[in-house]
């Protein structure tokens, strides 16, 4: 463990109706950092939130917060992390005492009502204006940041926000991103969130992981090809896409319907096919977006293959060199032992 | 039809010259319903939130039994309290029958259920959200258990509106445990019934504009609570 970490994950298990598991055999987050999550619905983003707020324990395994183990019954790492929803709750109240609550249950009043005015001003509410206003004359956008006011009037020591951009209009989108920014610069708060909202997570986060059906797969571009898989007579297997096109894996899956993954970096795009190649996977496709990838000149282009989207990861140089746009059409190529199995 | 149109212009007549007899029941009944509401109130809400908020075994159970009650006929609690605090009952010696605190017990155990029932009911329609977000807020148990409370405040005036209204329209228990004695226990409802008896209906239409206006009052606060919940 080390002492830069603001959260270490060993070998933590958690199950519920005993229909899913979340397993995260190892998984740091330095403090100060803001990571993002993207996946699946139910593949255990918001499980792992809940674990990381300190809302529920985890059946086994080991959880250090700020460089303490934390004892599922002692309930003070809660006082330093907040979690926000995707779906607001306020209270029954007043704008100004939904954000004041957190203040009050901690028994924090001196500067109250500033503090109060404060962390509305942050989320772009003028406490002239809406400090007063009851709970239920706000709009969607207004009540998520009224909600994020009230996270941020604590100065928590981590932020986790639950897909925050899911209902909210983009100006709200735009202000949760300058506030929750404006708490990591001045108070250093490390940044949790999950979201489906990949260009907007990418502005906010400097890595980004994809959780699946309850384990930590990689980074957010990571490929995740679902069966069904069907087994080769020369020991391959095979996943038939819905236009005729075929993927070949090196390994035959545990089951028909496994999960293959795929890293973007292995995957390489070309207009026509090369000489001499020697990757079984050659596929054609066209070309639905392009990004650039947080923290790295590397770009990420997402290939529409079959009604499947591959994301390949290749230099800006290479993507001006093949002059790529969206609609371009292109062949993704990638070796059968690329792919591995989740 | 001219004594009931008498009867009407008559009981305008008892109520705006404050005839003494039709507010001495007016104010009994007012007296009885005040007692028996603060009484249940008391019990009723900590009770009801307790049955709500907690899980506990045989709270199925307690709840089927509190449901049961809200259908509790009057002349029922009317007979059992009698039997209880009559001079051979076990409370026999405070001597509360055929008085206002006698009337208020037995309206008290008629009104419960309703206080009860309809608190655990508000506790348990509350937003699945609001215990992760009190918790993601830093607020601790009986923080949460206070402000969900709070929360649920307008389903709690609804509630005890709802059994003001049950409480101010009874007859039997007033007429069993009060004992209709002018100027003592005789309430609005007691009154009438017999001064209909005696078909003096000047009296009964005066007490039954009064009961209607109460009715309606009670009815005016809940649709508004129900509009603010």
């Amino acid at each position: 463990m080390s002492p830069g970490q603001i959260y270490t994950l060993e070998n933590l298990i958690y199950s519920y109706d005993g229909t899913f598991t979340l397993r995260i055999p190892e998984f740091t987050i330095p403090r100060g950092a803001s990571i993002g999550m993207v996946g699946p619905n139910g593949g255990g983003k918001s499980t792992l939130l809940r674990l990381l707020a300190f809302l529920e324990a985890p059946d086994d395994g080991t959880m250090y917060f700020d460089g303490v183990r934390v004892d599922p019954a002692d309930a003070s790492p809660r006082k330093h992390v907040t979690i926000l929803l995707q779906e607001p709750y306020l209270l029954k109240r007043t704008v100004f005492e939904n954000v004041a609550y957190g203040l009050k249950v901690r028994n924090q009043r001196t500067h109250l009502a500033a503090r109060v005015h404060e962390a509305l001003s942050i989320v772009g509410l003028p406490p002239a204006d809406f400090a007063h206003r009851r709970w239920y004359a706000l709009s969607g956008g207004e009540a998520q940041r009224v909600s994020l006011a009230a996270r941020l009037v604590l100065r928590p020591k981590v932020l986790i926000l639950d897909e925050p951009t899911a209902s909210v209009d983009q100006q709200s989108a735009f202000l949760i991103k300058e506030a929750i920014t404006t708490m990591r610069t001045t108070f250093e708060t490390t940044l949790i969130i999950a979201s489906h909202d990949l260009i907007w997570l990418n502005s906010v986060t400097e890595q980004i992981y994809k959780i699946y059906d309850g384990c930590i797969v990689g980074y957010a571009a990571e490929n995740l090809i679902d069966g069904p898989w069907v087994h080769d007579d020369d020991g391959l297997a095979r996943r038939i896409l819905p236009d005729g096109q075929r993927i070949f894996t090196a390994t035959p899956p545990a089951r028909e319907t496994a999960t293959a993954l795929l890293n973007p970096s292995d995957i390489m795009l070309a207009l026509e096919k090369p000489a001499g190649l020697s990757a079984r996977n050659i596929l054609r496709g066209s070309i639905t977006h392009m990004t650039m990838e947080n923290m790295s000149d590397k770009m990420l282009v997402v290939v529409d293959v079959g009604t499947l989207n591959l994301t390949s990861r290749i230099t800006r140089e290479a993507a001006e060199s093949l002059q790529l746009l969206p609609g371009t059409s292109v062949l993704t190529i990638f070796k059968a032992s690329a792919l591995h199995w989740q | 039809m001219d004594y009931l149109s008498e009867g009407l212009i008559r009981a305008f007549v008892l109520l705006f010259s404050g005839d003494a007899e039709t507010f001495s029941a007016v104010f009994t009944t007012l007296k009885a319903s005040t007692m028996s509401m603060m009484a249940s109130l008391v019990l009723g809400i900590p009770a009801g939130f307790l049955l709500g908020y907690f899980d506990f075994s045989g709270k199925r159970q307690i709840r089927a039994i509190v449901d049961t009650l809200l259908a509790l006929p009057t002349v029922v609690v009317g007979l059992f309290v009698y039997a209880l605090i009559s001079r051979r009952g076990p409370f026999g010696d405070f001597g509360l029958l055929f008085t206002i605190p006698g009337i208020a017990i037995a309206q008290t155990i008629l009104v419960l259920p309703i206080i009860i029932s309809l608190t655990a009911t508000a506790i348990e329609g509350l937003d699945r959200r609001l215990k992760i977000t009190l918790l993601a807020l830093g607020a601790r148990g009986r923080q949460i258990a206070m402000t969900s409370l709070l929360e649920a405040r307008y389903a709690v005036l609804i509630a005890a509106v709802t059994a003001y209204g049950r409480a101010i329209s009874e007859v039997g228990v007033s007429m069993m445990i009060g004992g209709n004695i002018k100027w003592h226990s005789r309430t609005i409802t007691t009154a009438i019934a017999l001064e209909t008896g005696k078909g003096e209906f000047a009296m009964g239409i005066a007490l039954g504009i009064v009961l209607l206006s109460l009715a309606f009052a009670v009815n005016f606060i809940l649709i508004t609570l129900k509009r603010k919940s």
